[in-house]
């Protein structure tokens, strides 16, 4: 399949210079799913108690797909999706990005967007982009041209050196997701991104982020409990049954590209989502 | 201009209550011996300005004072991080320090003295005691300040533990530590001129007992006026730089 191994130079590429070590001895069997992940199981235990929180999760993606993760409340995609960047271990299972175990955070290979934009409130919009770089002691040059790139990308670069709580909830919003993107990692992580916005800047970010996706050829996995918004969005929509969370089935969207507003109306759009919500439901 | 109405209005609140300070003796409202004029007042702080003794004793209370200082806001600042930050020692801790929060200080003063007698010493612990509570407590709603959603970020930016602190924690603390900062010198400055009014022989608490006694109502007021003035500039001094700091805050 050329998009893969077009997939897979991209990725070598971009991380050849910092790290050579996809040797032999790594799992690069699958280098060509962007996100490939196996046997995950997670439980944790309160007071004793334990609870299977996911079973036996399994799935790959291939590069610059774009993929939603949809289930009932507390059926772990978010935990899932923390999974994913780093930020929480499951008991068991891989998780591998770009052919590389990821056991830790890296935000190089990975960017977070979170539900409530969390931008830093003391920086400007520009040095919350600059914010990942910063850390990683990257020149200051070179930092702001990245920032400048990334802000220009969500169409905020006028807002540069405004703070925060001079942004309304989706401008907060598309600069965090400039700073997901200011490391040009190959794989875009978003919980619930818009969650907390209005139903019109709801619609609005959802064109806005696919705008985004196909100017940055990003692999994009979002969860969302927006079925509607998960269909609009997505290549492919992947349905966790409730606690234990497990995967029920991996729906393709069949859509054609660009998408519209319009289609929503469609009876295919209404069939995908009569499926959908009858699997979560069962 | 909002700002300078409130510029004037001060000056002009200010002003009033100076010139009634003024009239009330001058006119026989209040018994001069009680309260003498202001412009009486400024003369004799004028007058005791140019003696070395005045300087003296005001050196020895802001020793006193700073070193209370410097001894209570970092080491009340690192138990509240310390407490605030492990679940366990904010059970046992926090209720006891609230309660001895809520004790009056000046009330243990005698026990200071049996302890550690009337010299410099004795007014440091007895400023830090004052102090080092209510840095504390300001420390817990400093470090609760902190969002977890931004500690996340750091977090998945794989940030060491030395970023997290310095460019999250940090960042939000500071608004509430500058306030820690104002206040905690308000309860510390009051334990040092309690402590040097209630035993002593120098110091500026100590002035103003002495002259109180010796009904020297002049002198005592013109010292009053003079740790006022102190005490406000420096109170006014770091609120100006909590606004500076606050910017971000709505």
């Amino acid at each position: 399949m050329p998009r893969m191994t077009q997939a897979t130079a991209s990725i070598r590429k971009r991380h050849g210079t910092t790290m050579s070590v996809v040797g032999p001895d790594h799992p690069a069997a699958d280098a060509g799913k962007t996100l490939d992940v196996r046997d995950l199981n997670h439980t944790y235990s309160v007071n004793g108690k334990t609870t299977q929180a996911l079973q036996d999760i399994a799935f790959n993606v291939s590069a610059g797909r774009f993929i939603s993760i949809v289930g009932p409340s507390g059926c772990g995609k978010s935990s899932l999706l923390m999974m994913l960047a780093g930020l929480l271990t499951p008991s068991e299972g891989r998780i591998a990005v770009g052919g590389r175990p990821l056991v830790k955070p890296d935000p190089t290979r990975v960017g977070v967007v979170f539900q409530d934009a969390s931008l830093f409130p003391w920086l400007t919009a520009r040095r919350n982009v600059e914010f990942p770089l910063f850390l990683r002691g990257v020149a200051k040059a070179v930092r702001r041209e990245k920032a400048e790139e990334a802000l220009a990308l969500v169409g905020l670069e006028r807002f540069a050196d405004s703070l925060p709580h001079e942004l309304s909830g989706g401008m907060k919003q598309r600069v965090s997701i400039a700073r997901g993107l200011v490391q040009d990692p190959p794989i875009l992580l978003m919980d619930e991104p818009f969650a907390a916005l209005d139903e019109q800047t709801r619609i609005t970010m959802g064109d806005e982020l696919l705008r985004i996706w196909e100017k940055a050829r990003k692999t994009i996995v979002f969860v969302t409990h927006g079925l509607s918004e998960a269909i609009y969005l997505s290549d492919e929509v992947l349905v966790l049954s409730g606690r234990p969370g497990r995967i029920l089935d991996r729906v393709a969207i069949d859509l054609p590209r660009p998408r519209s507003l319009d289609m929503m109306a469609q009876p295919r759009f209404a069939d995908l989502r009569e499926a959908i919500w009858h699997m979560i439901k069962a | 201009m909002a700002t300078r109405d409130a510029v004037l209005g001060y000056g002009a609140a200010g002003a009033v209550f100076l010139a009634l300070w003024e009239a009330a003796p001058r006119l026989g409202w209040m018994d001069g011996r009680l309260l003498p004029p202001f412009s009486d007042v400024v003369a004799a702080l004028g007058a005791m300005a140019a003696t070395a003794t005045f300087w003296q004793q005001v050196q020895l209370t802001l020793l006193e004072t700073l070193t209370a200082f410097a001894i209570a806001l970092p080491v009340g600042a690192l138990l509240g991080v310390l407490v605030q930050e492990s679940r366990f020692a904010s059970l046992i801790f926090k209720p006891l320090i609230f309660f001895v929060f809520s004790i009056p200080k000046s009330i243990f003063l005698p026990i200071f003295i049996l302890i550690l007698g009337i010299a410099f010493w004795q007014k440091v612990a007895f400023g830090v005691f004052s102090t080092v509570f209510i840095v504390m407590m300001t420390t817990f709603s400093a470090v609760e300040s902190v969002r977890e959603d931004q500690l996340r970020v750091a977090r998945s930016l794989d940030a060491s533990t030395m970023q997290k602190i310095l460019f999250v924690y940090l960042p939000s603390m500071t608004p509430v530590l500058l306030e820690a900062v104002r206040v905690a010198m308000i309860f510390n400055f009051t334990g040092i001129l309690l402590a040097e009014m209630y035993a002593s022989r120098e110091g500026i608490g100590n002035a103003i007992g002495v002259w109180g006694l010796g009904f020297q109502i002049k002198e005592l007021l013109a010292m009053v006026l003079f740790v006022s003035v102190l005490a406000i500039s420096f109170n006014e001094a770091i609120r100006y730089l909590e606004a500076k700091c606050e910017h971000w805050r709505n």
